[in-house]
């Protein structure tokens, strides 16, 4: 938008534009994703992803709860571009309807844990090794997050499946316990070594409040390794849903997911139809691979030192 | 040699604390899942009276509390129950099971390691070129896969198209006889035996889940060779050493060296990952592995298998991560200081 | 008859390309020719272009950074477009650095005596009980004291002073043409750092070989110098011997350099530019000290200033220079 649309083309005035700070990010943002193909496929993934999880209703072909009895183990083609499964539902109906069970599991649960653990990993690093019972504190806390993390991963997500009743809110709570030790780690680590920089000892001669100091100053320096984790972390969680739906413990039969989906096919593929089993794997895989992508873009473009090499080799 | 044994003597002391909290939570957790396991046990048409008795007996109706220092006591004894699916002292279940999990755990991490490693540091060393290319991508797929689906789609191939391996039931043909226990891993106790029937079939059985886990677990193992070989060679010491003149090989092992502690790390947290996260793998497989016990556990209200499994690998998990400090304190001369 | 200089830099300039920006010029048109035996300091602040300097003198100009134009000769072999294998061959051999901040550049998991033999076994190609003697030789040279104890010793167990010594020992360990020393002595006590120096120099002459010593203090190269290169913003801004260079310096910021040392405020003051607020900037083809010069006039705005000879064999890049007499 040049000086003057308004009223009339100024032809006098200097045709340099101050680009706003966000429309400079921006461009940048894409030529790093033309530098870096496979970063492009990475958001192009997760992109179509979350399309497909909100246009379900509108592209898919069948009903994915629509058992036909007389169409089941139909193999790829046709009408049923994927084939059919034991019961007679269309596979690509349910691998299309698949993401918005997968999708918001994963991404509710990784949120609520990174909020959690995020947290409660800032207030423990800034008090450690302060005043005594602050020190205790962050001590407990430490500790009870490593008994945490020392718990088999699965087997406690079933456990806490169990206990909560089979349903997507618990999925949400398991995935959101079992990832809470990651975020409360590096949200600690990080806050221990940014709270020793001279400009947080600077605010604090200031008096400016604790809770100002970490709010203001301390978090948002050290939140950019955790938006990293979280792409990389959803990825993960949808891996642990499907791997929960496949043992039984996870989505209720019948609700399209990739996990179960693999699961109903599994006896499938030891007498030849694969199909039912092989393509909601191949969709699941893509999947947490473009979240996998994605982190690594952001790890890079979110620390400094990395950004700059990026772009002098795009110079 | 002092200062090692008061590392290890200062380790194991954490250790135990950790290891209550462990069953402590454990304890709780699983006695919140629902499910009545009298009734489990003696069916839907047992009499009120002898579910009644059967409760009494197993001290269900005792308060928690008491509940919780019974079991510490039983577990100090080395009792961790009895499992009602199995009818067996879990004790006796997890020391058969669990060597089948550490068995197909270690050499599936083993043939991760494998691929992983060779390719992380070749990867690091060339800046571009197809192998680089391979190695970014095969790092982020295989962390994607999920292993069950992986395992199935192996299945498939080799079994079911190529029959080039048996059929994936278990860790032994049904009708050969396993070798004498000695160290509880199948192909081991075959070697030891001379018994090249039961070698054959049991190399036979864990072909495919070995190479699943291996496959997919070279993922992360490559990845972080990668970026810790890259870090090192962009280091102050290796700059210093290119300064100097060394040999391209020379600088590369002094940086491959200093990455190891990383590499070292992620194979023990793999490590003791798997011990759980093979479950799936296990249950493809029919393995009969003690992560499937727990989940087999959890499933059906059974709470001694559960809490015993768990309890076993956190023990284990925390061996390993003593073992991992000991290797790094063998590594790194900073820290003996 | 003059030797053929043992390190020949003729119009060097160095640049780091930007992002969507004007690259960095590290390096503008640098000419400097070391003739062997010649142990010559070059002095500036951080930022000058120093450390670049002796990258690019070293083949090792780290990337992003390109030589744009000219070329660095040493021992007659173009350094900017060697190979790999003949570089590592040439460094640590013939042209040697001597780093600062040698403990956290020394490999911390080898011992030091080790690392002194690496240097001896990979590049003159003897034995490895050979190169270990010679290590020993060298640590004994460098005057640590209990060699033979120290030689099993790791960087983290030697005191600043200590591990420094050892660095000049790889450095010297293969009797090199050319050593570079890079700040070498910067965060050592003052009483180390003349020890650390005088050792630099005794054996640098013993072994008959060339200097070149950068340093942000300018002060030392008076009692180690035979002569002295000023650099500035990626030039060199004067060059002469150090005697006249300390008698009469020429170019408006080594007197800024020199008055930094003196006891007398009034000539730091005389000779320090207070910082303009709202000064017009400089516009580009000027001199690059000229923001900070107290003898700027309009040529220096306009014209930026080549480097020419004075009497007394020096050489000034400054329209003005300070004293232009003869004696």
């Amino acid at each position: 938008m040049t000086v003057g649309t308004r009223f009339g083309s100024d032809a006098a005035a200097p045709a340099t534009r101050v680009d706003a700070p966000w429309r400079r990010r921006l461009r940048f943002f894409f030529a790093v994703l033309r530098a870096r193909p496979s970063f492009a496929v990475g958001y192009a993934i997760v992109g179509s992803v979350i399309l497909v999880a909100v246009l379900a209703p509108w592209i898919a072909p069948f009903d994915p709860l629509k058992a036909d009895p007389s169409v089941y183990l139909l193999p790829p083609g046709g009408r049923h571009l994927l084939g059919t499964d034991g019961a007679g539902m269309d596979i690509l109906s349910r691998i299309l309807y698949a993401p918005r069970v997968d999708l918001t599991i994963a991404v509710l649960g990784t949120l609520v844990s990174a909020l959690a653990g995020g947290a409660i990993g800032a207030i423990v690093g800034y008090y450690e090794g302060q005043r005594a019972w602050r020190r205790a504190l962050s001590a407990t806390v430490m500790r009870s997050a490593d008994v945490l993390q020392a718990f088999p991963v699965f087997v406690f997500a079933i456990a806490l499946v169990a206990v909560f009743g089979q349903s997507v809110r618990s999925i949400v709570i398991a995935i959101a316990f079992v990832n809470v030790p990651i975020y409360l780690r590096l949200m600690r680590s990080q806050v221990l070594s940014i709270r020793q920089l001279r400009y947080v000892e600077a605010a604090y001669v200031a008096g400016a409040s604790d809770l100002a100091i970490l709010w203001r100053h301390i978090i948002p320096n050290a939140i950019a390794p955790l938006v990293a984790q979280l792409s990389i972390n959803i990825g993960w969680s949808v891996l642990l849903t499907a791997g929960l739906s496949f043992v039984g413990a996870g989505v209720v039969a019948p609700t399209p997911e990739w996990g179960s989906m693999i699961a109903m096919g599994f006896q499938n593929v030891v007498t030849g139809q694969w199909w039912p089993s092989v393509f909601p794997g191949i969709a699941l895989g893509l999947t947490v691979f473009g979240f996998a992508l994605v982190g690594a873009s952001i790890e890079v473009l979110a620390d400094p030192a990395r950004r700059r090499i990026l772009s002098g080799s795009m110079a | 040699m002092m200062p090692l044994v008061r590392y290890i003597a200062r380790r194991i002391v954490f250790v135990v604390p950790q290891l209550f909290g462990i069953v402590l939570v454990s304890f709780f957790l699983v006695k919140l899942i629902p499910g009545d396991p009298a009734v489990m046990m003696l069916g839907p048409t047992a009499s009120a009276q002898s579910l009644a008795e059967l409760r009494d007996k197993m001290g269900f109706t005792k308060p928690l509390l008491e509940q919780l220092t019974h079991y510490l006591a039983d577990v100090a004894r080395g009792d961790l129950g009895t499992s009602w699916q199995t009818t067996r002292p879990v004790t006796e279940d997890l020391f058969q099971r669990f060597p089948a999990t550490l068995e197909l755990v270690t050499f599936g991490l083993l043939l991760a390691i494998a691929i992983g490693f060779p390719l992380g540091v070749a990867a690091a060393r060339l800046k571009r070129g197809v192998t680089r290319k391979v190695a970014d991508y095969y790092g982020l797929l295989a962390g994607a896969l999920p292993d069950f689906w992986l395992a199935l789609v192996l299945i498939y191939v080799f079994y079911t198209v190529l029959g080039w391996i048996p059929a994936p039931l278990g860790r032994i043909d049904m009708a050969i006889l396993p070798p004498p226990t000695i160290s509880g891993s199948l192909v081991i106790d075959s070697l030891l035996a001379g018994d090249w029937e039961a070698l054959r079939s049991s190399l036979g059985h864990l072909a495919l889940p070995v190479l699943t886990l291996g496959l997919i677990n070279a993922g992360p193992i490559l990845k972080m060779t990668q970026s810790m070989t890259e870090r090192t060679l962009s280091s102050d010491f290796v700059r210093y050493a290119e300064m100097c003149g060394l040999p391209r090989r020379v600088v590369l092992r002094q940086a491959v060296r200093a990455a190891l502690p990383s590499v070292v790390t992620i194979i023990s947290v793999l490590y003791g990952f798997l011990i759980g996260g093979a479950v799936l793998v296990e249950i493809v497989f029919s393995w009969g592995g003690a992560g499937q016990y727990a989940v087999q556990g959890v499933l059906n209200a059974d709470l001694n298998p559960v809490l015993g499994f768990v309890v076993f690998s956190a023990v284990l998990s925390l061996v390993t991560y003593l073992i991992v400090d000991l290797i790094y304190f063998a590594l790194d001369p900073r820290l003996r200081a | 008859m003059v030797a053929a200089p043992i390190l020949d830099i003729s119009d060097l300039w160095v640049s780091f390309p930007a992002y969507r920006a004007e690259p960095v010029r590290a390096l503008k048109g640098v000419d400097l020719a070391i003739p062997p035996g010649e142990f010559i300091g070059l002095v500036g602040e951080s930022g000058s272009g120093k450390t670049t300097l002796a990258r690019a003198a070293m083949g090792l100009v780290p990337p992003p950074g390109i030589i744009e134009r000219g070329q660095v000769l040493f021992n007659g072999r173009n350094m900017g477009q060697i190979e790999d294998e003949a570089r590592r061959a040439v460094l640590g051999r013939e042209l040697a650095m001597v780093i600062a901040n040698p403990r956290a550049e020394l490999n911390p998991v080898v011992p030091v005596g080790r690392q002194i033999s690496n240097i001896v076994f990979y590049h003159l190609s003897v034995s490895r009980a050979e190169a270990d003697r010679r290590a020993l030789e060298m640590l004994r040279a460098v005057r640590i004291p209990d060699a033979e104890r120290r030689f099993a010793a790791y960087p983290h167990e030697l005191s600043g002073g200590m591990a420094q010594r050892v660095v000049i020992a790889i450095a010297l360990a293969c009797t090199p043409k050319l050593v570079i020393s890079d700040d070498a002595t910067s965060g050592l006590d003052v009483t180390v750092q003349t020890q650390v120096l005088d050792l630099l120099k005794t054996m640098v002459a013993e072994k008959g070989a060339s200097a070149l010593f950068i340093t942000r203090d300018i002060a030392i190269t008076a009692h180690y110098c035979s002569r002295i290169a000023v650099i500035f913003a990626g030039e060199i801004v004067e060059l002469a011997p150090v005697a006249t260079f300390f008698e009469r310096p020429a170019h408006p910021y080594s007197i800024t350099l020199l008055a930094a040392f003196s006891h007398s405020p009034e000539l730091r003051l005389r000779w320090t530019r207070p910082p303009e607020v709202d000064a017009a900037p400089i516009p580009a083809g000027g001199c690059a000290f000229a923001a900070r010069c107290v003898r700027r006039r309009e040529r220096c705005l306009a014209e930026a200033p080549l480097l020419r000879p004075l009497a007394g064999g020096r050489s000034v890049r400054c329209h003005f220079p300070v004293d232009e007499s003869v004696t």
